[in-house]
């Protein structure tokens, strides 16, 4: 059964990465679970590691998922 | 059913961090600067203690110390950042909308949600220490159009009652969460009452000086309580205290819920 693509929030800068969009310009594509991640993985914006990412319920802002997508 | 925890002062996480060596890309400053920084929350270096409260990730109590002292321009997203300036002067630049330069002194205090994304930094460039409390907020939504309000709490006028100085009340800077913050701020021994919204919001009480007593827990300066599942707030304040309200929504958040479990703190069961 496939568990629904989630979305994790940096706590050191709230940079997001949605398992759904993935992060293709940083060789992750898109449906990359956050579990499939290696640990040692840090924010690609401020470096922040894995393990201080926090897991939200959170939708986009009007056009938010576009911007998502060239964040 | 009433659910709290007391934080105090010297409980708190504690960084220091230094303008010279391995730490001098992010902290700007002559060299000997350095950044005090008490968390109540975890955050950066400090994961010693409680993941957060409600849809507040940070609180901290900083301390920028020497001239030019501060963060050097770094990314946000998403995050609500609050800051409240006690003493001193903050310079904060930012690129919200057309970006801006500002300079916040005592009783100024902004609202800046980074949402789509946007870059800051915060100095003290002048010789005197910088002393304000940062708040950051998880936002209602990702990716909201970034936006930047401050304004300015007159500690001459509004005395002795409690004032809202974020939130949906008039005059109070808008905010894109279910959050408000309040401040108090005496000349005298007085009672007050805060209401929160409902009784599932959960209000943090920080003692910035003085003394007070809420709902009958002896709180010193910079020491905290959080408190959720009441309809009121008591608060005996002594002379000359400023005392924070923090009021938020409680998430069920799978971070917090653990700690709690592990620490026997069940605030949101």
């Amino acid at each position: 059964m496939d568990a629904p693509l989630k979305r994790w929030l940096c706590l050191g800068c709230g940079f997001s990465y949605d398992e759904s969009l993935g992060l293709p310009e940083h060789g992750l594509a898109p449906g990359t679970r956050w579990a499939d991640i290696p640990d040692d993985w840090v924010c690609p914006d401020c470096g922040t590691p894995k393990n201080q990412f926090e897991m939200v319920e959170m939708g986009y802002a009007e056009a938010g998922v576009d911007q998502a997508r060239i964040a | 059913m009433p659910k709290s925890f007391v934080l105090r002062a010297g409980e708190r996480g504690h960084d220091v961090i230094y303008s010279d060596g391995s730490a001098s890309s992010y902290v700007a400053g002559h060299p000997g600067s350095h950044i005090t920084r008490e968390s109540s929350f975890n955050f950066h270096q400090y994961q010693g203690g409680r993941p957060g409260f409600g849809t507040v990730r940070v609180f901290g109590d900083e301390v920028f110390s020497g001239a030019g002292c501060g963060y050097n321009m770094h990314p946000h997203h998403n995050f609500i950042i609050c800051a409240f300036v006690l003493e001193g002067e903050l310079t904060h630049i930012n690129t919200a909308g057309q970006g801006m330069v500002d300079q916040l002194r005592q009783g100024d205090y902004y609202v800046f949600s980074a949402g789509s994304g946007g870059k800051h930094c915060e100095l003290s460039i002048s010789p005197e220490n910088m002393n304000a409390i940062y708040l950051w907020l998880m936002p209602g939504q990702l990716f909201l159009p970034p936006s930047y309000h401050r304004a300015h709490f007159d500690i001459r006028t509004r005395r002795n009652r409690i004032a809202q100085l974020v939130g949906d009340a008039d005059g109070a800077l808008p905010v894109s969460q279910d959050l408000r913050v309040s401040r108090l701020v005496t000349d005298r021994a007085g009672g007050f009452t805060y209401t929160p919204r409902t009784p599932e919001h959960g209000v943090y009480v920080f003692v910035a000086e003085g003394s007070a007593t809420v709902n009958e827990v002896a709180l010193g300066r910079r020491d905290s309580l959080g408190i959720s599942g009441v309809e009121t707030l008591a608060i005996e304040a002594a002379d000359s205290s400023d005392i924070f309200f923090v009021e938020t929504a409680m998430l069920d958040d799978a971070r917090i819920r653990a700690w709690e479990k592990a620490h026997g703190a069940d605030l949101l069961d």
